[in-house]
């Protein structure tokens, strides 16, 4: 665990630009990359090795992907009590929350579901393995209190849905509160955060929109100055079937991908974790995206 | 998918997700809401070499009533012991003197610069203070000071008025303190000029008490002094302020120290007597302050100058600096380095000529001399979990006295008039 975590964590690309330098890395399966408004390059490797350490301690913790990690053990109680920590209670307290706003449509426990929807392209899968995996989904069943943490034998959880735009939160706040004069624009994967404002002399972050069309080409150019945007969408992973194309989006409800959703949803909103389940809730609304978003008075981009 | 209430999710989603990403600032923020009392606890050691010695606890409470009052309370204790400079020349013989209680003497051996050694007391000074915001632009403060030490006693009101300008991007203050002093020397209040009285000189115990008692009066001493301050703070960019105050005081009473004395000497340089010091009773002093800090990205630097001058004409400088370098959001390493200069006050002689005829004022006392003194600080501070912080201070501090241009007599060429003096400061402080 040490040895990754110091590979990961030197395992960056700095380079220097005009207005400051680009830092970029993987981890969580994306592209991760810090825009950084200082031209100082202790200061801004020292702000690189903060952003890798803590990408690749959330990784590291909240993976379901990694044997033995927090999580793992979690998902393998079988049926008995886990300890937990108060991160990991705040993040399952987080989830509890947005699975009651959402009536039980984004549930971290839904991984049996995805596990059967292998967004390959190619396989559909059965109905029986469907409803077999539905009897194992359901987040009312997982209790929790600050200390420890418990739900039947079968269940697992999944922070997938959360857990990315959770680590572009904490990047951003670290980076804040020990540079609070240096703007920074955090973008793992398209989930962004910029936590410092730019200066007002200075012009504003510029995020190009994937076009779902047309992949790695921006679409829409949006302007930040301060907070953050979030997409969700199925724009790379979808299988088609009889000309229906179903996304990566779950509904744990019927145990299968919403339809008419929006090929991909952008928000912008104070916060990453905020601007991704809007984003999240707005596909799972199907047809009414748009509608849903407008009521919720937040900037968006819906792409169809 | 039929949401409840769908505008709320927004605001519902802000909460949850401030509670989760901003977790340590939360807590932090929603403790300080909670609970408005913030704590400071030090205790600090000052160590002159071979001099006084000193240990002092500090306690600051702050108490915030909604955002408008904030209530300050500060108690201070020290206790001083130790040994210092009397006034005396160094001599090439062993010099005795009295002590200030007359109960006793002390001694001082060939050139050694004499000290008196029974210095020892516990102060205690304590403060309250009261700041009120009025209205966006003004706000105003008032508070109570008093200390108390064996021979020593103060009692202080002061009170502040501020008015922001400019979009809070320009503060005047006017501010103003009075404080009463009462001063009851230990064995009395000596006569100004008087010789002291020493035990070998008389045959009997009784002669010399006489002696001794003609050199004292009886009651105490008061001391008057009132301060006024116009400051004004102007911000110059989004990093750095700038600020520029002027001071003014006027002190009247008695300002001698009773335990300082003049050694009078003959043209050889040779102690012929011991005379206790005279100043005059009252000063007005003007003082000059300019500071500007800023704040760097990942630090904060300030410089400061002070020119004070009085009509004492004792006038002096000073050159300060802090730099503060966070080495990470939780762990800072501070530089301080202060020059000071000063020219002597008028009456300041390092000794008096026996032969001549006695000044309206004198005193030997090396702080109202020619000097520069300088310090070098570091400090460490640590913000630990939960809002509370540590910090730990060392600072080197030097006194360099300096002649004011008397001419040296005799063997006083062959003494150090004018030692340096040579100090350590530690201090550790805890907030919470």
């Amino acid at each position: 665990m040490s040895i990754q975590h110091q590979r990961a964590s030197s395992n960056f690309q700095l380079s220097r630009r005009s207005w400051g330098h680009v830092g970029s890395f993987r981890a969580m399966a994306s592209p991760c990359e810090l825009l950084i408004a200082n031209e100082d390059e202790n200061i801004t490797r020292a702000m690189m090795e903060l952003a890798t350490c803590e990408a690749a301690r959330i990784e590291q913790k909240f993976s379901r992907f990694i044997k033995d990690n927090p999580l793992w053990k979690i998902n393998h109680a079988a049926g008995k009590a886990s300890p937990i920590d108060a991160e990991t209670a705040s993040l399952l307290q987080f989830a509890r929350q947005c699975y009651q706003l959402s009536e039980g449509r984004f549930d971290i426990s839904a991984g049996p579901l995805m596990a059967l929807w292998r967004f390959d392209g190619s396989q559909f899968p059965k109905a029986s393995d469907i409803e077999r995996a539905r009897a194992l989904v359901d987040f009312s069943k997982v209790s929790f209190n600050e200390h420890q943490l418990q739900f039947p034998a079968g269940m697992s959880l999944d922070f997938g849905g959360i857990a990315k735009e959770y680590a572009v939160d904490r990047v951003a706040y670290l980076l804040a509160e020990q540079w609070p004069a240096i703007s920074v624009l955090v973008n793992f994967g398209g989930d962004i955060a910029c936590p410092v404002s730019k200066a007002a002399d200075a012009p504003p972050w510029q995020v190009g929109i994937e076009n779902p069309q047309r992949l790695d080409s921006a679409a829409a150019l949006l302007e930040i100055r301060q907070g953050a945007l979030a997409t969700s969408g199925d724009t790379r992973r979808f299988i088609e079937k009889n000309g229906q194309r179903f996304g990566h989006i779950i509904d744990p409800r019927t145990g299968y991908p919403i339809v008419k959703a929006p090929r991909s949803v952008t928000v912008l909103a104070p916060n990453c974790v905020m601007a991704g389940m809007l984003a999240t809730m707005a596909m799972l609304e199907g047809a009414q995206a748009e509608a849903f978003l407008s009521e919720q008075e937040v900037e968006f981009k819906c792409f169809r | 998918m039929q949401l409840k209430n769908p505008s709320n999710i927004a605001k519902a989603l802000a909460l949850a997700s401030c509670a989760l990403v901003g977790q340590s600032a939360q807590v932090q923020a929603s403790e300080e809401k909670l609970d408005d009392w913030k704590v400071d606890a030090a205790i600090m050691y000052y160590g002159e070499e071979d001099r006084v010695q000193a240990v002092e606890a500090i306690g600051n409470v702050q108490k915030a009533f909604g955002d408008e009052s904030l209530l300050d309370m500060k108690l201070v204790v020290d206790s001083l012991t130790g040994a210092s400079a009397s006034g005396a020349v160094a001599q090439a013989e062993t010099q005795t003197f009295t002590r200030p209680s007359g109960d006793g003497q002390y001694q001082t051996a060939p050139g050694e610069t004499p000290l008196d050694d029974t210095f020892h007391d516990t102060r205690v000074q304590a403060s309250a203070n009261w700041a009120e915001t009025l209205s966006p632009v003004w706000k105003t403060n008032v508070g109570v000071n008093g200390s108390k030490e064996f021979d020593y006693f103060s009692m202080g009101l002061n009170a502040g008025i501020e008015r922001s300008f400019n979009k809070d991007n320009t503060t005047l203050v006017l501010s103003g303190a009075y404080t009463f002093d009462t001063i009851d020397p230990v064995g009395g209040k000596p006569v100004a000029f008087s010789a002291m009285a020493v035990r070998g000189d008389y045959n009997t115990e009784e002669e010399y008490r006489t002696a001794f008692d003609l050199t004292r009066v009886e009651g105490t001493e008061d001391k008057k002094t009132m301060d006024m301050m116009l400051s004004i703070t102007q911000v110059l960019s989004r990093r750095w302020v700038f600020q520029a105050n002027y001071g003014l005081s006027s002190i009247s009473g008695y300002m001698t120290d009773p335990y300082k004395i003049l050694s009078q000497v003959d043209d050889t340089g040779t102690s012929q007597g011991y005379l206790y010091e005279n100043r005059p009773d009252s000063r007005l002093k003007h003082s000059f302050y300019m500071m500007t800090k800023g704040a760097l990205d990942a630090g904060v630097v300030d410089f400061s100058y002070r020119y004070s001058t009085d009509d004492w004409d004792l006038n002096s400088h000073t050159l300060e600096t802090h730099y503060r370098y966070y080495f990470s959001g939780r762990f800072y390493g501070q530089v301080h380095l202060r020059y000071y200069q000063q020219q002597a006050a008028n009456f300041y002689r390092p000794f008096l000529m026996a032969d001549e005829p006695l000044p309206e004022y004198a005193s030997a006392d090396y702080r109202i001399g020619d000097m520069s003194s300088y310090t070098l600080g570091l400090k460490f501070g640590q913000r630990l979990s939960g809002g509370h912080e540590m910090s730990y201070r060392l600072e080197y501090y030097q006194q360099n006295p300096e002649n004011n241009g008397t001419e040296l007599v005799g063997q006083l060429q062959d003494q150090d008039l004018f030692p340096a003096v040579k100090a350590i400061m530690a201090q550790v402080s805890y907030s919470f």
